[in-house]
């Protein structure tokens, strides 16, 4: 047996060795790190059957599929041979050669298929750095396959093309422009027959934020892969371009019936590329900063201490203030809701969810000043997503996912977002008018994620609920028509708000690429420390809910369970990791303060709930 | 494995064909098959159903080799039951349709004209599916459980599956070609083909002797009239909510049926379907891309849809004995109530209620007078006492349910209006949607805050169970049979005993009394309960779990197959009740007028408690109500009430204890007369919601105080 150091070129290479060597090779991190990323590779750059990596989020799964693991290939001369069929879309025959389908030592396997895109409303700083952090590519034309050469040229032309002019333009989003870029070929093949629409097949949960595509195999461990959950698969891509249904001729289709569901299930290889997963990584969250699946570019270590850490804070405190009209106390909350997390369920209730509602905005800035708060946040934040809660949008656009039985997929909608994506709900941009029958379901479907941190997926029979860990945002002129578990009435400073522009200019001034990968990184381990609470301040807790109750009738549960949260985040955010008194009357005291604001506001003339 | 000997598994299924019988009640021997293939030979009968538990009667290993190579056993059973069909032909067989009239005449002139020495061509003999006018099906064995798809795997491949789903798509029905038949333009000769594939090629070369020798080419056309085909659809199938675990993707399956199994589900049913799992062949495009895979089906045998068919209950809904154990503990009813929202502390009446609630009492149609059986319930409280929380854990508990605020809902329709508030800038809601889930829970949060319009709609729905749409000059009336559970805030902020309940949550008279129960809930500080919950909410959050409760709750999955379970038991109400019940209710009715009450008590009180104690019945899984029952439901009336006018006596100054109250019901009891029966006051003080040991207490004071004498067999109590 040769000695494994290198990782296999073909599926058929895999096979033949004991699988547990290869995977061992893969915890190797410089191992992992030299595959090329598809998600920031084009096509073109890449090898039929070579190994690659992509990034991305389960977004849908599909029913398994039973295939040939070993096969007998007979020759024209009646010589037969065994062919592996693993990590292989197509059989592979020579010429005069024949699929024995009766053999005795044909072994059926079992596998998945995986709907993944690459991780929705991902900023842009995020896929920068991911794209920094893929290994160069060697030249690929010297191992060109033969498989489908003439088609691949043709698109390779058009394709570089595209790249130049992405690369003049923006960039950024390139790798999206190529998958984009496929679109128009992909037409021009499929001529008249192609039913479905690209946007359709690629399923973006943001459709104005396209994500890229990819159908991931995979072979083992099913039920370790859930809906939305963020993964790193390593394997072969499969790009033949048999694998193509959108080409099929209509008419020589006698089995219409199923036509827009194989052409759904198989769609362009060029435009949705298949990769025959081996090796698996699943992603706790998805800062490309802090990800030891990516070869990190030579930057000097930023590892923050103690000390360091408290700075951190204090700058970032300082500038979420300058960009919350001078509120203290609202940079505070905001920043409690920066690093929240769902950390966990019971039954019932999702504990650690901080839906933040900002309310009370400055009438005369509001025009400009929420899409100006989120460029600020959109650097901070590896994925988020500004939703405006305009009637129009509410009343036309998927929310949930919606099952489509006619091509048997999942059609994502704007919640299906990876586990902390940040949604920010601007309902200043709510206009007065009717919400029809989509608009309702789309404020429910808003309300059960905030309430229960779930989202509805619609299978028409019957609904599901899929967890999720969306932190949601709400700003809004009043209180927010939608629940919250935090409602914030901002104090705003009078000279602030003339002055809101020149301070949000100054706030992205003041993020110097060296500051923001602090921030960043702050913002992401905050997130993920563990935290915890000692005997003896549990039960100063409880006594303090016992006299708060005598002391205000209808503070109830609720109250509490926020004030768990608060101190909780308030002590991650200054770095400790446990519950000390401080942190405790800090979160009481805000919770107060917060209470005198909300007392202050002027009465709704409806009577309100909470 | 030994490799079955298959030509000794068809002499078998010969004489289980034959002799297999049943006693029926009278003693008489009855032939399920004999008699069937009769009718076969009769062609009044099209699909003979083999059911597998008579099979493995009369031969266990043969069953299950069916159960394993199902596929081969269709065949060999058809081929006996070809076999057969002509002894049991016992008058002459008109033809039904135009494949008879043929076969009868192909079968007629074959005689005619044949050579027995002859030697004819394989595809020129009459195939036997030709002339086979019958189907053979297999009912799988009755140990078989259903499973759901994802439990299908591989290894179950030419097997007998039953698959419990639903049925998302299903194509038209359509013709498939079983046999085609074809004749020769030179020769004028018959061919047959055989189609056993989802496709075929057409023969094109005339293969009778005639043309071979001659060399003629005769060309074949196909012949429509002479050719069998089968009715066959396609169905889709897909997995239940329920048997997706949790953060997947629900998984279907490809379901094809063939003859009499057609027509049989439509898109949305719930679905029982048993059949061959196989490897399906498919042709072009499909063959191309997946030359390494093989697409699956399950071949369909038998469909039973569950919601249509009550009766045929799933094995998986099925609560097995252990779980049946667990549940019928003696505090069963008590470990049910608080298993209702675990996360809410105490309300132990309310959550019982509730619960009797999800169950439902008994529907009654008493000579087209229609009695509704849904209970309907009206919590009310200060905000902030869980009332939310409660109507949230029903609305998750129940299996079909809408959650609605009053504010956001409107009796019909589907759109809502955004206002805003021109003072605040608040964005809100106006109407929207009701959507009524029939036979199911309806919770209506801030049911005050309803607009009357809605109410209006509510009024009918409450009481007649249907609800009237009028759109676009339509009226037309669609049931709602639903229980609706409110919650109201009082019209103060706060709740004001002073009041009546109408003045405090500003609902008319009329709506409050079509709530079977009103209940105020009160949210008072309390050191202990407060702590209670605080050491359980700090709990949560540092240990990521509930708590360990000394009642361990039951699984919100375990508690709705049990209600289901409940909900098919009808019980009725036995005749020596009645005097208990009219008693009661005129007791009842005689207080509401002696005393200053609140609340108000009506004929429909009389109908709530007979709910009530169906319901408590129902959840005993019995068939009868008992007088149990019946002070059960009469205690819960009394609690709702009390829970409204115990605030009245605590301003009254001076709260009387317990004893003294049950003291002052035996004095009532008493009346003139000296000695009172101790079961009667049993009976008085339960319905008013005392324990028997609070009143074995009070009998125990006042005798010790020599107000009276006790007996001696402790049944008579006599006043000194």
């Amino acid at each position: 047996m040769p000695c494994n150091t290198e990782l296999p070129s073909s599926p058929e290479e895999l096979t033949n060795q004991d699988s547990a060597r290869w995977k061992e090779l893969l915890n190797d991190s410089t191992k992992w790190h030299s595959i090329p990323l598809l998600n920031h590779t084009p096509l073109h750059k890449l090898r039929d059957q070579g190994l690659v990596r992509f990034r991305g989020m389960v977004q849908d799964m599909m029913d398994p599929e039973i295939y040939l693991e070993r096969y007998e290939v007979k020759s024209a001369d009646g010589s037969t041979r065994l062919q592996p069929g693993k990590y292989r879309d197509c059989l592979r025959l020579g010429k005069d050669e024949q699929l024995d389908y009766q053999a005795e030592s044909n072994v059926h396997g079992e596998r998945r298929t995986l709907f993944v895109v690459s991780v929705p409303g991902l900023n842009d700083w995020a896929k920068e750095h991911e794209k920094l952090c893929n290994p160069q590519t060697e030249n690929p034309t010297s191992q060109q396959t033969g498989v489908g050469n003439g088609i691949k040229r043709s698109l390779d032309e058009q394709e570089d093309m595209e790249v130049d002019k992405a690369d003049e333009s923006s960039g950024i989003s390139s790798p999206k422009r190529q998958c984009v870029a496929v679109e128009p070929k992909a037409e021009t093949t499929a001529s008249s027959s192609a039913v479905l629409g690209t946007d359709y097949l690629l399923n973006s949960p943001l459709p104005d934020r396209p994500s890229m595509a990819c159908m991931i195999k995979v072979y083992e461990d099913f039920d370790k892969y859930t809906l939305n959950s963020l993964m790193d698969f390593v394997g072969f891509l499969s790009v033949d371009p048999a694998l193509d249904a959108s080409t099929l001729d209509v008419e020589a289709m006698r089995d219409v019936e199923s036509l827009s569901e194989l052409q759904a299930q198989n769609p362009s290889p060029f435009l949705i590329p298949r990769l025959h997963a081996f090796g698996v990584k699943s992603l706790c969250h998805a800062n490309p900063l802090l990800d030891q699946s990516l070869q990190q570019p030579a930057i000097p270590e930023l590892g923050l201490t103690q000390q360091s850490l408290e700075t951190v804070h204090k700058d970032l405190r300082m500038l979420l203030k300058l960009c919350l009209f001078e509120d203290e106390l609202a940079a505070e909350y905001l920043l409690c809701h920066l690093i929240s997390t769902v950390y966990s369920r019971s039954e019932m209730q999702s504990i650690g969810k901080f839906a933040l509602n900002i309310c009370n905005l400055p009438k005369e800035c509001m025009q400009q000043y929420t899409t100006k708060l989120y460029e600020v946040l959109e650097l901070l934040l590896p994925a988020s997503h500004y939703l405006p809660m305009t009637l129009d949008t509410m009343n036309t656009a998927a929310f949930a996912p919606k099952k489509d039985y006619e091509t048997n997929k999942l059609v994502s909608g704007l919640l299906q977002l990876a586990p902390h994506t940040h949604l920010l709900l601007d309902e200043t941009r709510m206009q007065q008018g009717k919400l029809e029958a989509n608009g309702v379901h789309a404020i429910q479907h808003l309300a059960n994620l905030i309430n229960n941190q779930q989202l509805k997926c619609d299978f028409q029979y019957y609904q599901i609920d899929y967890n999720v860990d969306i932190p949601v945002l709400v700003l809004s002129e009043g209180r927010s028509m939608l629940p919250s578990d935090f409602v914030l009435p901002i104090n705003a400073d009078g000279k602030a708000v003339e002055l809101y522009e020149e301070s949000l200019k100054a706030a992205l001034h003041y993020l110097q690429p060296a500051r923001l990968q602090q921030f960043r990184n702050y913002l992401t381990m905050s997130r993920i420390t563990q935290f915890s609470v000692s005997e003896e301040h549990t039960e100063m807790i409880q006594q303090h809910f016992v006299d708060m109750r005598k002391a205000n009738v209808k503070s109830n549960a609720d109250d509490l369970h926020g004030l768990l949260v608060l101190s909780r985040l308030l002590g991650i955010a200054r770095g400790n990791g446990a519950l000390d008194k401080e942190t405790w009357h800090l979160a009481t005291e805000f919770e107060s303060k917060r209470r005198q604001r909300l007392q202050a506001l002027p009465k709704s003339s409806v009577p309100m709930r909470n | 494995m030994a490799r079955r000997d298959y030509v000794q598994d068809r002499e078998s299924i010969k004489t289980f064909l034959a002799e297999f019988c049943k006693c029926d009640d009278d003693g008489k021997k009855e032939f399920v098959y004999g008699s069937q293939l009769v009718k076969l030979a009769h062609r009044e009968q099209v699909l003979i159903t083999i059911d597998l538990d008579d099979l493995a009667e009369f031969n266990e290993s043969l069953a299950e080799a069916v159960v394993e190579n199902c596929r081969r056993y269709v065949s060999i059973f058809s081929d006996v039951i070809a076999e057969l069909l002509p002894s049991y032909k016992q008058q002459e067989v008109h033809a039904k349709d135009a494949l008879d009239v043929y076969i009868e005449h192909r079968l007629m002139m074959d005689a005619r004209t044949r050579n027995p020495m002859e030697q004819r061509d394989e595809r020129n003999a009459f195939p036997t599916e030709l002339m086979k006018r019958f189907e053979v099906g297999f009912k799988p064995l009755s140990t078989e459980k259903a499973h759901s798809i994802r439990e299908v795997k591989a290894q179950q491949i030419g097997k007998l599956v039953t698959v419990r789903g639903i049925v998302t798509r299903c194509t038209e029905v359509k013709p498939m070609m079983v046999v085609a038949t074809y004749t020769c333009d030179r020769c004028g000769a018959e061919t047959y083909q055989p189609v056993n594939s989802l496709s075929f090629i057409p023969v094109q070369e005339c293969p009778s002797d005639d043309c071979r020798v001659n060399k003629a080419g005769g060309r074949l056309y196909l012949q429509t009239r002479g050719s069998k085909f089968v009715k066959f659809q396609e169905l889709k199938m897909q997995e239940h909510s329920d048997q997706v675990p949790v953060g997947h993707i629900p998984r279907s399956m490809t379901v094809l049926c063939r003859g009499e199994v057609t027509r049989m589900a439509q898109p949305g049913d719930h679905v029982l379907i048993s059949g061959v799992f196989l490897p399906m062949v498919r042709t072009g495009f499909a063959q191309m891309i997946q030359g390494l895979l093989s697409e699956t089906f399950l071949q369909a045998h038998r469909i039973i849809c569950i919601n249509k068919n009550d009766d045929i209950s799933d094995k998986e809904c099925e609560l097995t004995p252990a779980e049946l154990e667990e549940l019928a503990q003696d505090d069963f009813y008590e470990r049910l109530a608080t298993s209702l929202a675990p996360e809410i502390y105490g309300h132990l009446d309310v959550k019982k209620a509730l619960l009797l609630l999800l169950v439902g009492g008994v529907d009654k149609r008493p000579d087209g007078m229609k009695i509704r059986g849904n209970i309907n319930i009206c919590l009310m409280g200060d905000p902030g006492v869980a009332k939310s929380q409660l109507l949230g854990y029903i609305s998750r508990l129940a299996i079909r349910s809408q959650y609605t605020t009053g504010r956001g809902s409107s009796g019909v329709g589907l759109t809502a209006a955004v206002m805003k508030d021109p003072l605040t800038g608040e964005m809100t809601l106006e109407g929207g949607a009701l959507v009524l889930a029939d036979q199911g829970v309806c919770c209506i949060d801030e049911f005050d805050k309803m607009a009357d319009v809605d109410r209006t709609a509510i009024h009918e729905v409450m009481e007649q169970q249907t609800i009237s749409i009028a759109k676009a000059g339509i009226m037309t009336t669609l049931n709602a049979r639903v229980s609706i559970l409110a919650a109201a805030n009082p019209a103060f902020g706060r709740y004001n005993p002073r009041r009546t309940v109408e003045q405090n949550i500003q609902l008319p008279a009329a709506l409050l009394s079509r709530f079977d129960l009103l209940w105020l809930i009160q949210d008072k500080p309390d050191r202990d309960n407060d702590l209670r919950l605080a050491k359980h909410i700090t709990y949560v959050h540092s240990h990521s779990k509930q708590p360990p409760t000394r009642v361990k709750a039951l699984d919100m999955n375990l508690m709705r197959r049990y209600i289901n379970l409940c909900k098919r038991k009808h019980p009725t109400i036995p005749d020596e009740l009645t005097d208990y019940i009219v008693g009661a209710y005129v007791e009842l009715r005689r207080e509401a007028r002696n005393q200053k009450d609140m609340t108000f008590t009506s004929a429909r009180n009389l109908l709530g408690i007979l709910r009530l104690s169906t319901a408590l019945a129902r959840l005993r899984l019995s068939d009868r109500v008992e007088k149990d029952d019946v002070a059960e439901a009469l205690r819960l009336l009394e609690m709702s009430k009390d829970s409204l006018n115990q605030i009245h006596e605590h301003q009254k100054g001076h709260v009387p204890n317990t004893s003294d109250r049950i003291f002052a019901i035996v004095r009532e009891l008493a009346g003139s007369g000296k000695a009172v029966k101790i079961a009667d006051i049993m009976d008085r003080c339960t319905t008013k919601g005392f324990k028997p040991d609070q009143v074995d207490k009070c009998i125990d004071d006042y005798e010790e105080l020599n107000v009276w004498q006790v007996n001696m067999g402790r049944t008579k109590i006599t006043f000194m």
